[in-house]
């Protein structure tokens, strides 16, 4: 019973996370993938996601502090970062590392370090709500294992 | 841009800046006007459009610059005239004022020096007859030197009558006094009020008293003295009257001796009661001629009467006031009557000249006490202009006379009027005139400005309105532009989404658990979405070819495929609509083209849909053919034909034939199309119009149609970019023709033209029972150009009676053969046919005729049955026919069906496969005729399913299975030569059967071709993976379908064991492939396995001549052959693919038999397979982790196996060893030498396909790419590379391209788009 209501809280936080715009379709084509043969797929990825994107940030971030920005590199981490969010499927993050790379391309400090923020934002915003889902998951692959026991 | 958007914003704020930006840009504008040289006036047209374009509005602008303009003309004209007002009013006025001044000055002094020197003379006067009268006194004293008393008497009466003549000769005396030093005083005086002259003396009282000295003295003293008065004739100087004793009260001033004490004259001005002015009294002594002492005093007094006379008469005459007055103020003079003396209690005084009674003089005396006080200049000269006393301006002049004793001021008081009045008068009245004068100059100036510069202003008023509608246009060009580029840049946002519903879509689709409502549902939004993909497509292509960045791909394909699959969609909408669709392709038609397939699929797409729309019955025909110089070399017959079918074409073609043989030239040919329906037509008017963008032939066709007007816009584009035209041409009849021409490529091999069937192998008459008038028409007609014979009939009642016709005339036929051959004749090839094989009848039948309303169709069919024998029949089935009549037709054994719409490519196959089934037939073998027909089925819908798929054109694969299929030809060819050898010796039966065998085989191999290509292969590629089993299985197979054939070996033995040599050397090639690929499963070389295996057969068969054993060795033989030489040619992932095919290929072969034995050894319903990619070994190069985590499980969910790496370098590793495993494996296929390179493989799969991402940490997809390209360099091996990378751009597929990938993927990568794309790569190379 416990499970069915994490279940549900589970696939209410989802959707949440789609209304607002934060998950995109890809988000689903994840999920589609995670099946009985592979358990946990979706946690993984968000996990390996979130600790890329993470470095990445450190490394933006530091990046971005020096005097003089070394802006090709700043565009390859978002790249990067791109790149990851959109195969996760996390809209907001993706949009705004589109947003990032068109200042970095006009070698727009100011503009950088907002997009950064930005970023930041929207990343960290995902991220409390991805650690959320992955409790829930956790707590349901929980009671569906003392189930099976 | 942004300064001008700056200074309109601050122009609100910053009149000025507005001002002198009007000003500019009316600089500007004369600039322009005056400019000389058109090229200079177009870029200062830009430029003043540049600062317009941002400004709010043009035309307020231009109002502006006309306002400011005519106001400043106006504003400078105004200042010029009164300038010159000005100047002259000042000339004028002010050098006559100043004239006017200086002689007014000397007017002044003049008048004023008048009463001056009249009082001047008055004072010389005055003095002499003082001085005069004092020498006579001296005289007449000196003569009586001690007089007595007698002689006193006498003095004094000759002193009087001295006196009295010097007085009379002086009228303007006042008085002459004589005091004589004892007292006694003589005194002539003039009465002026009574005008009377007295004589005044005193009586000496006594000696004391006349001794007494000073006569004032006595007189204040002794006021008893007498004092006598006589009036005197004023003429003669007679007594007149009584001396009369006067009071000392009314005496007048007599000088005495104490005022000439000093000797000297003296003077003062004294007042008496009998003048109203004041009087000039001068005193003299007069001195004793010998002692010189003073013996009398004289005074004179004199009136200042003349001179005020004298003043006033001045006055009179210049008007003005003068006065005089004393060193004190006292005035002496003035020129009105004004008293000048007033009364005291002391008697009179003089007054002050504040004091005047008359009202200017006094003004003019106080402004001068105000002005100058006691501090008056030096010699008292003032010259005062323009002072205001009372109302009206006065000079004030004043001057000085310096008397001894008498210091005069003389003052002279001017109206200005009187001077200056005609100057100030004239100098307003020019004024006035030049003022007025100037404004009404200036009224006429504006006016004629107003009237110069308003055509100017309507110049100006269209020159905003221009630059207005040019900045407009200007606007409306960058935001179009703005929106092509826009959407190129979104063609990636935009698609993606969609790509992920679609994908989405299928993954639901194919979800297991729908009930049927949801699964036509998701069937409808599938549509829809695909519908709106191609809407978005559409759109983005347009912008695409506006914005220039569309790209065409140069690619071989097959062009005649591809247009009959877009025929094959669109009939499907046709048949709803009553319209039918017709394709008209010439035979000379190249087969494969080089071009961009899609974008001519989508032209004719678009085309053949926008005729769809408009067309409600009737038919759509699109034709094709080739633009040759050989045209006109072609036979008479058939040029004829086309002439027939399309006369105003080939003038057309004719026309235009010399112009086009220039693109012939170099490799490139021209093909012309037309698409002509029956619709509503467009009017001539429109011809062009039409492929404008968003325009329709008639808008209110909108409403009913719907679209966009973008198809045609984008057809035009397309044929444009590929060197074509498009145009739509007269029609005769209702509806449009459209014609159009486009330029390919040929492709370089120049490969033979597709359609050069041969018919002689035909031996058919056909009867075409279609509904289509149009199709049946031009299908009959083509037909009986190849010399095939025909009926035709539209309707089930036509059918039935042709039917029997033939097989009436059929049965004679068969009993007079010679009488058929006669009838035969039409087609002169169809008589040797008959020889050959016996004419068979072909009848297509349109399942349409069928009464399918109701269950006639039954009886309908049964009916047909009794010609079941006597001929061929092929269905022809449409997407809506029941599947009650499509189970009817299968149980009836009518297996040869086919899609609607018939066209020569179809007609092409079902001529084969009725060929093949009468070969069958011949041999009598059921099982087999079965089998093949049931292939036939599945092909003729697999055939189908291949051309909707093919709508999204997936050319690569659809070429690959041409190039398959022509191999199979080439090898099934091989096998006829051969088989020709023995025919010539052999009886009848051997060679037919062999052929009919091979055609039998070349079917079955086809099909699961196909059945790959739509990737809904079957299930098996695992089992063969699996090495082991696969070899026992098929060996299985093979025996135990021999068994069977043994059991079955009752009718025909012979074809049976041909069958299965055939069979078996399939088999044997197959396995002798696998072998080669996998060496893991035996160590035995590919030779002696398939002698092996070719040896087994042998070894079954024991009863046959040794003719046929020595067939069989040669069909096997030339099989193995056949695989010895593909085994060169090919690589080896290719023969892996063939292997996978020829194993499916057996597996769908046993399928069929056991379906049919009803065993149910398999049961292979036609599911949409979950693993797609079953046994494909991929390597995935992709550095993000989890790109790589979603790839990978995307792929293992489709079946693939995934080997993941890091990095490009990885990558390049990886193929290396894979590469080298290839190498040894091949190595140790052909030396027997497997134990080494067994462990290689197994720790390196062979990768059927890299999934490349192009940005990596140390080398990057593009060199990654490169680097494994120049490993393969040596080798035969092409891996499938698909490049995928997040940028979305054509530059970026070209780069990927340019550096040998070979397809490219998009992030986020669609796993339904990945699937498609690795299954063309992997299958295109077999």
């Amino acid at each position: 019973m416990a499970a069915t209501a994490l279940k549900e809280q589970l696939n209410g936080l989802v959707n949440s996370m789609f209304a607002e715009g934060l998950l995109d379709e890809q988000f689903q084509q994840l999920q589609m993938l995670q099946d009985g043969s592979n358990p946990g797929f979706v946690a993984e990825v968000v996990t390996l996601f979130c600790e890329d994107s993470e470095r990445i940030l450190t490394e933006l971030t530091k990046l971005m502090d020096q005097a003089l920005v070394d802006y090709s590199k700043v565009d390859a981490y978002v790249h990067q970062l791109k790149g990851s969010s959109s195969s996760v499927g996390a809209q907001n993050v993706k949009l705004a590392c589109i947003q990032f790379r068109q200042f970095c391309e006009e070698n727009n400090k100011e503009g950088c370090v907002r997009a950064l923020n930005v970023v930041k934002h929207e990343y960290y915003r995902l991220r409390s709500k991805f650690e959320t889902m992955l409790q829930l998951e956790s707590r349901i692959q929980a009671y569906e294992n003392k189930q099976q026991n | 841009m942004a300064e001008g958007a700056h200074q309109t914003s601050s122009a609100m704020t910053r009149p000025s800046a507005m001002l002198f930006k009007k000003l500019h840009t009316f600089i500007n504008w004369r600039e322009n006007r005056t400019s000389a040289l058109p090229q200079r006036r177009i870029t200062h047209e830009e430029a003043e459009e540049e600062e317009f374009s941002y400004q709010t509005t043009g035309c307020l602008s231009s109002y502006y610059s006309i306002f400011v303009a005519r106001l400043a003309i106006m504003v400078m004209l105004a200042i010029l005239i009164g300038m010159l007002t000005i100047l002259t009013w000042h000339f004028t006025r002010v050098y006559t004022t100043k004239s006017i001044n200086s002689l007014a000055y000397g007017l002044r002094y003049e008048i004023l020096q008048r009463p001056i020197l009249r009082m001047w003379n008055i004072l010389n006067s005055t003095v002499e007859l003082t001085m005069a009268q004092v020498k006579l006194s001296e005289y007449v004293i000196g003569s009586y030197d001690k007089p007595s008393a007698q002689e006193q008497v006498e003095l004094h009466q000759m002193m009087r009558d001295v006196t009295w003549a010097l007085f009379s000769s002086r009228r303007a005396l006042d008085a002459i006094t004589i005091s004589y030093r004892n007292g006694f005083v003589q005194a002539f005086h003039r009465d002026r009020l009574s005008n009377s002259t007295f004589y005044i003396y005193s009586e000496l009282v006594s000696e004391g008293e006349a001794q007494g000295g000073h006569l004032h003295q006595s007189r204040d003293k002794n006021a008893s003295a007498i004092w006598y008065r006589e009036r005197l004739n004023p003429v003669t100087g007679e007594k007149e009257g009584d001396r009369r004793q006067i009071p000392p009260d009314d005496l007048i001033n007599i000088a005495g001796l104490p005022e000439v004490q000093d000797g000297a004259a003296s003077w003062h001005v004294a007042v008496c009661k009998y003048s109203d002015s004041p009087l000039l009294s001068a005193a003299l002594p007069v001195r004793h001629p010998n002692g010189g002492s003073i013996v009398a005093a004289v005074g004179v007094t004199t009136a200042f009467k003349g001179v005020a006379q004298l003043m006033k008469e001045l006055v009179d005459f210049h008007s003005g006031y003068m006065y005089l007055t004393s060193l004190e103020g006292y005035v002496l003079a003035t020129s009105t009557d004004t008293p000048l003396l007033r009364n005291t209690t002391t008697g009179r005084k003089l007054m002050l000249a504040t004091d005047l009674e008359d009202h200017i003089p006094r003004a003019g005396a106080e402004w001068l006490q105000r002005a100058y006080g006691n501090k008056f200049p030096i010699n008292h000269e003032v010259h005062a202009q323009n002072v205001l006393l009372g109302n009206q301006r006065y000079y004030i002049d004043s001057f000085f006379l310096n008397l001894k004793r008498l210091p005069l001021v003389g003052v002279i008081i001017i109206p200005r009027k009187y001077i200056m009045g005609k100057v100030d008068h004239i100098g307003f009245t020019t004024l006035v005139i030049m003022i007025s004068a100037s404004i009404s100059i200036l009224a006429i100036g504006c006016v004629c400005i107003l009237i110069l510069t308003s055509g100017v202003s309507k110049a100006m008023k269209l020159k905003a309105q221009l630059i207005s509608h040019l900045d407009a246009r200007r606007k409306a060009e960058a935001s179009s532009n703005y929106k092509s580029q826009f959407l190129a840049n979104m063609s990636h946002e935009l698609r993606t989404p969609m790509a992920a519903v679609i994908g989405l879509l299928d993954i639901l689709i194919y979800d297991n658990c729908l009930t049927n409502e949801q699964f036509a549902t998701l069937t409808q939004i599938r549509k829809c979405s695909t519908a709106l993909l191609r809407l978005l497509n559409n759109i983005l292509d347009l912008s695409k070819v506006e914005s220039g960045k569309l790209v065409l791909e140069e690619a071989e394909f097959d062009l005649g495929r591809e247009l009959e699959g877009l025929v094959d969609m669109f009939s499907v909408q046709c048949i709803d609509l009553n319209v039918e669709t017709i394709l008209d392709l010439s035979d000379d038609m190249p087969k494969v083209v080089r071009g961009d397939s899609a974008r001519i699929v989508q032209i004719f797409t678009n085309l053949i849909s926008n005729s769809i729309k408009f067309t409600s019955e009737g038919h759509i025909i699109l034709r094709g053919w080739c633009e040759s110089s050989n045209r006109t070399t072609l036979p008479e017959g058939s040029k004829d034909q086309k002439m027939s079918q399309c006369t105003p074409r080939n003038k057309l073609k004719q026309n235009e034939s010399i112009l086009k043989k220039e693109y012939q030239k170099n490799d490139r040919i021209t093909l012309w199309f037309e698409v002509e329906d029956t619709g509503c037509g467009i009017d001539p008017s429109k011809w062009e119009s039409v492929f404008e963008s968003f325009e329709q032939a008639d808008p209110s066709t909108t409403r009913t149609h719907g679209g966009t007007g973008l198809g045609l816009c984008i057809v035009r584009n397309l044929v444009n970019k590929m060197g074509g035209e498009i145009k739509v041409v007269k029609k005769d009849g209702q509806g449009t023709l459209m014609q159009l021409y486009l330029v390919l490529g040929m492709p370089e091999d120049g490969t033979v033209n597709g359609f050069q069937a041969e018919f002689c192998r035909y031996s058919f008459k056909v009867l075409l029972a279609l509904h289509g008038r149009q199709s049946r028409f031009i299908m009959s007609q083509w037909l009986r150009e190849k010399g095939v014979f025909t009926w035709e009939t539209s309707e089930w009642n036509g059918l039935t009676q042709i039917l029997q016709q033939i097989f009436q005339e059929n049965m004679e036929c068969s009993t007079s053969e010679s009488l058929n051959m006669s009838r035969m004749r039409v087609a002169p090839r169809e008589t040797n046919l008959d020889k050959m094989g016996g004419s068979d009848i072909l009848i297509v039948v349109d399942i349409a005729l069928l009464d399918q309303s109701t269950n006639i169709w039954n009886q309908q069919l049964i009916f047909l049955e009794q010609y079941r024998g006597k001929a061929k029949f092929a269905w022809m089935l449409s997407h809506d026919t029941s599947n009650a009549i499509k189970v009817e037709l299968q149980r009836r054994g009518h297996f040869l069906t086919i899609s609607k719409p018939l066209y020569k490519t179809k007609m092409i196959h079902i001529l084969d496969a009725v060929v093949n089934e009468v070969n069958f037939k011949n041999q009598t073998s059921r099982n087999l005729l079965n089998s093949t027909m049931d292939e036939d089925f599945h092909d003729s819908h697999e055939l189908d399913s291949i051309h909707f798929d093919a709508i999204s054109s997936d050319d690569s694969n659809t070429s690959d299975l041409d190039k398959q299929d022509s191999k199979i030809h080439t090898f099934s060819s091989e096998e006829e030569r051969i088989e020709r050898i023995p025919e010539s010796h052999q009886p009848h039966s051997s060679s037919r059967k062999m052929s009919t065998q091979r055609v039998s085989m070349d079917k079955i191999i086809k099909n699961p071709n196909i059945l790959l290509a739509m990737g809904n292969s079957l299930n098996m590629s695992e089992d063969f993976v699996e090495t082991d089993k696969r070899g026992n299985k098929s060996k299985d197979y093979a025996s135990w379908y021999e068994h069977k054939d043994i059991e079955k070996n009752i009718i025909s033995s012979v074809d049976d064991e041909l069958q299965d040599i055939k069979s078996h050397s399939a088999v044997g090639n197959k396995d002798a492939f696998l072998k080669l690929n996998q060496l893991h499963n035996e160590g035995e070389s590919m030779i002696e396995q398939e002698y092996q295996w070719n040896a087994k057969p042998i070894l079954y068969d024991q009863g046959e001549t040794k003719q046929k054993m020595t067939a069989k060795i040669n069909v096997a033989s030339s099989g193995n052959t056949h695989v010895e030489g593909m085994e060169k040619q090919l690589s080896i992932e290719r023969s892996t693919e063939l292997t996978c095919r020829n194993s499916r290929l057996l597996k769908s072969q046993d399928m069929h038999y056991s379906v049919h034995k009803g065993d149910c050894v398999a049961s292979n319903t036609i599911v949409p397979d979950q693993n797609p990619l079953g046994g494909l070994h991929i390597l995935l190069a992709e550095d993000n982790p989890i790109l790589q985590r979603v790839a990978t499980a995307m792929l293992e969910k489709k079946g693939a196996k995934v080997v993941a790496v890091g990095d490009g370098m990885q990558a390049v590793d990886a193929i290396k060893c894979m590469l080298c495993a290839e190498e040894s494996k091949r190595q140790n296929s052909t030396h027997q030498d497997g134990v080494a390179g067994l462990s290689e493989l197994q720790k390196y799969p062979s990768f059927d396909l890299v999934l490349m991402d192009c940005q990596m940490p140390k080398l990057d997809g593009y060199e990654a790419t490169k680097a494994i390209r120049n490993l393969e360099a040596g080798t035969s091996l092409h891996i499938p590379i698909i490049a995928v990378t997040a940028h979305a751009m054509s530059s970026d597929e070209a780069k990927c391209l340019d550096v040998g990938m070979d397809a490219y993927l998009t992030k986020p990568i669609d796993s339904n788009l990945m699937v498609s794309t690795v299954l063309s790569l992997t299958q295109r190379d077999v």
